[in-house]
């Protein structure tokens, strides 16, 4: 029956659709309830960089960090995504910190001697073939010193 | 035989994404990596990109760091609250608010905090986002009116949920035009705040604007045209960079050394700095542009 197959794509996409919608919510409260208290005595910068990622996927966030402040970099997943790896890489690709799933640091403190742009790499390693895919919530957060 | 997976797969979708809600706080998925045409398609899309813009509070609080003086009559009239009556005038408006909102906080207005938190709830109401408030954020603000930390973290916290609820309900270009507005109406406190108040510092947050623009431009561009109001504010963006052109911003290399065991990095590069010239250019420009988002 050929018009079946199109109508379970259609139902997918639909259901894909609504699924996105309510994994990002859930994601919103994952951060704010197990990541942003991580950033305290720093102030959370408000803003909201988090991805629904699996095994094998990458994200990555840029990054301006000014002169005179003092900054904490977070990065947290949720625990069914395992410890992920993350890096932050200054404009000339120089890595500047690094944590990796099987050394994880819980954050990367700094202050700032010069306003520096840097970019923020987060990926998820990979799984052994035939498991279970894990998707699952990574948020990328920032906090700074008042 | 073959077992066709299709239909259980499409009912496991479909019963997920309409109830049965996990349990709160997780969000877990899981699908077999054999049989999944979403894994295909998220392998196609491994790369996500975020850009970063500083939110109001982290512009404000640059701006007292820097000496700036808080001076009141720089902020949108709460009266003008009534008078946005499009989707694209209310999300600019609601940055704009949100800015003066963070910039009268942080330099402990509480009671002009107040309106302006009125405002911005107004103006959320009408673009369906009220949900992204607690009901009790202005009860909690009153009831924090003495302690500015926690006045901070009502706001902090607001200003975030209304841009996650937007981005989680597809309506990033509202959130572009939010994110904009504010951007906007911080440079345009700063660079009016340098025609009585200069300083080197407050000239160098000037300056370095420059970076935060080129995110926000990329925010802006990652959006499909089409939206009349983004082409509109992306064109502003870009004769504020034209201006910016000439302005050198180094941004330092990374050296690390460490102070009582923190980690500090840069310090060889001199910080940026505008010409007279390039700060009115900037200062009028702005000013133009957000008089225009206001009225």
């Amino acid at each position: 029956m050929p018009i079946r197959r199109p109508l379970i794509l259609a139902a997918l996409a639909l259901g894909g659709l609504l699924l996105s919608g309510k994994a990002n919510a859930q994601c919103r409260s994952f951060a704010k309830n197990r990541c942003v208290p991580g950033l305290a005595p720093y102030k959370f910068n408000e803003s909201f960089n988090s991805a629904q990622l699996s095994p094998g996927e990458e994200a990555e966030v840029n990054l301006t960090f000014y002169s005179g402040q003092d900054y904490r970099v977070l990065v947290c997943a949720h625990p069914i995504l395992g410890e992920v790896n993350w890096k932050l890489v200054d404009v000339n690709n120089k890595i500047v910190f690094e944590s990796l799933a099987d050394e994880p640091k819980p954050h990367f403190d700094v202050k700032m001697a010069n306003t520096m742009q840097m970019k923020l790499v987060v990926w998820v390693p990979q799984q052994p073939a035939g498991q279970m895919v894990h998707v699952g919530c990574v948020a990328i957060l920032v906090g700074f010193m008042e | 035989m073959r077992m066709n997976k299709w239909p259980f797969l499409a009912a496991a979708v479909l019963l997920t994404a309409c109830g049965g809600d996990a349990p709160a706080g997780e969000d877990i998925n899981l699908l077999n990596a054999a049989d999944s045409a979403m894994q295909a398609d998220r392998l196609d899309r491994t790369r996500n990109i975020f850009y970063n813009i500083p939110s109001p509070m982290e512009t404000a609080a640059l701006l007292q760091k820097a000496g700036a003086k808080y001076n009141n009559k720089l902020l949108n009239d709460v009266k003008n609250v009534d008078t946005y009556t499009t989707a694209s005038d209310q999300a600019l408006n609601m940055g704009v608010y949100g800015a003066d909102l963070s910039y009268a906080s942080v330099f402990n207005h509480t009671q002009e905090s107040i309106f302006y938190t009125s405002c911005t709830k107004r103006l959320a109401e009408r673009l369906g986002v009220l949900a992204a408030f607690n009901d009790s954020t202005l009860e909690a603000m009153e009831r924090n009116m003495g302690d500015r930390d926690a006045l901070l973290d009502v706001i902090s916290e607001t200003y975030w949920n209304v841009d996650a609820y937007l981005k989680e309900n597809g309506r990033e270009n509202i959130s572009a035009l939010m994110v904009v507005g504010g951007w906007m109406e911080g440079l345009y406190i700063a660079t009016q705040v340098s025609a009585t108040n200069d300083s080197q510092e407050l000239r160098q947050r000037i300056a370095e604007q420059k970076l935060s623009l080129n995110d926000l431009l990329a925010l802006v561009n990652s959006y499909n045209t089409g939206d009349a109001a983004l082409d509109a504010v992306r064109n502003d963006l870009i004769a504020v960079q034209e201006l910016y052109k000439d302005v050198v911003v180094e941004v330092g290399s990374s050296s690390v050394t460490e102070e009582n065991g923190v980690t500090v990095l840069g310090g060889d590069t001199p910080g940026a700095t505008l010409t007279d010239a390039q700060l009115s250019a900037i200062r009028d420009k702005v000013a133009e542009i957000r008089n225009a988002y206001i009225n």
